[in-house]
């Protein structure tokens, strides 16, 4: 049962980042225009700027968040999670300031999945290594490939939200929905198993709230790009999240968009490219201002172009498309969380 | 109905991820009785790292198949241009 400490310290962990972001927003995103941190919104005719990275505040924001969950519930479970977010999050803010190179990045990624996995030689219950499926249940503990599918699901997750951060609105979008399956999947996990720390759902909450708040700034038309440190961060931590919560397989289902669109990138362009070194882009605006799939043959293959070979679509059509992709992947996830938890 | 295609290429997915991974936990990962003999424990770790490698293998066809699928049936149908 949840005491009223608990209780209030939870709608803390949430309200915290969240007014933080809110408020805190107006006046950084008004400092990084006076510094020229501007970015081209390419998508726009004609073109406008829009103040980047929004990283560092979202990064501080989901700090807070932490902080109050580390403390109020004496855990070391949010410390490990920033740990990997915080290595993915400076990775990024590199790419932001200085761009890094295509197989540079993922390669610099894996050390968010190191210090997040080496933690648990201070904290060795930090995870643990088995696998809950639905109806069928755990497998057997198998600490040494998990603990390597561990490292390797930070580069491969924080890429994958990368990846979807193109458009006006998607990432917000993306991290929102999918970081409420994950809740989900972590509370279920957490009523149902006994002596699971309230600590993981605590965690779980200012991802939640970040990507809410951010959400407001970043929904079409946009004030604010997140940048690489924004994006990479976001996927830290849901790796991190997902690792500790025990809820593995439920968040690989609510990020399905994001691996096919990792999929179908990198199949495409035949490896790690990045993106501003590609040889073409996948989609382009007509005269109408609508977005169209590219029919360029090295142009690469991404969910967005898929989505456009239907049809040219605005902007803002276009994120509703690939929120009702996200939302049956969520969907997907949380039947997979019920099915696994509650039966 | 625009995303039904599409819907229907991430149900596969669904589907191939959550079979693959039950797969290769229960069935790949214990694989084998314990190896007496370094060629014994040698052909295991063969087999296990040979059906790794297929059960990626079969979700790369898969969902190569159905995307190209996909792309094919709308490259088939009349290819909006922008009006100008």
């Amino acid at each position: 049962m949840v005491t009223g400490f608990e209780a209030g310290l939870l709608a803390l962990s949430f309200l915290v980042p969240f007014l933080l972001l809110v408020f805190g927003f107006p006046p950084y995103l008004r400092l990084l225009t006076r510094l020229g941190r501007v970015s081209e919104d390419v998508h726009k005719t004609p073109t406008t700027k829009v103040p980047e990275p929004a990283g560092p505040m979202l990064f501080a924001g989901a700090l807070a968040g932490e902080f109050l969950v580390a403390v109020g519930l004496n855990s070391w479970v949010p410390i490990a999670i920033m740990l990997g977010a915080g290595v993915a999050f400076v990775v990024g803010l590199w790419d932001d300031l200085y761009v890094l190179g295509g197989k540079t990045k993922p390669l610099l990624l894996l050390l968010a999945g190191l210090v997040f996995v080496g933690f648990i030689l201070f904290k060795p219950n930090l995870y643990d290594p088995v696998l809950s499926f639905p109806i069928l249940g755990d497998t057997s503990a198998h600490f040494t490939i998990y603990t390597v599918l561990a490292v390797v699901a930070f580069p491969v997750v924080a890429n994958a939200f990368n990846m979807m951060d193109a458009f006006n609105g998607e990432i917000s979008w993306f991290t929102l929905l999918t970081s409420i399956a994950l809740l989900v999947g972590v509370t279920l996990h957490d009523v149902t198993t006994a002596g699971f720390s309230l600590a993981r759902v605590g965690a779980t909450l200012p991802l939640v709230a970040v990507a809410g708040a951010f959400l407001l700034f970043n929904r079409f038309p946009a004030k604010a790009f997140d940048g690489d440190s924004g994006s990479l961060m976001f996927g830290g931590m849901f790796a991190g999240l997902a690792i500790t919560g025990g809820v593995e397989i439920a968040a690989m289902i609510a990020i399905l968009p994001a691996i096919l669109n990792s999929f179908y990138t990198l199949s495409s362009v035949r490896g790690f490219v990045e993106r501003r070194r590609m040889p073409s882009r996948p989609t382009y605006i007509g005269k109408d201002g609508l977005l169209y799939a590219s029919s360029e043959a090295e142009a690469p293959t991404t969910i967005v172009r898929l989505v456009l070979l239907g049809g040219p679509l605005s902007e803002k059509d276009l994120v509703k498309n690939i929120i009702a992709l996200t939302g049956v992947a969520v969907l997907l996830s949380m039947v997979i969380s019920v099915l696994t938890w509650v039966f | 109905m625009r995303l039904a295609p599409l819907i229907a290429i991430e149900i596969a997915a669904f589907l191939l991820i959550i079979g693959e991974t039950y797969f290769f936990f229960i069935i790949v990962v214990p694989l084998g009785p314990i190896p007496h003999s370094l060629g014994e424990y040698t052909g295991y770790a063969l087999l296990k790292v040979a059906l790794t490698v297929g059960l990626g293998v079969l979700w790369f066809l898969v969902m190569i198949g159905m995307t190209r699928a996909y792309v094919r049936s709308k490259l088939r149908s009349p290819t909006p241009t922008p009006s100008s």
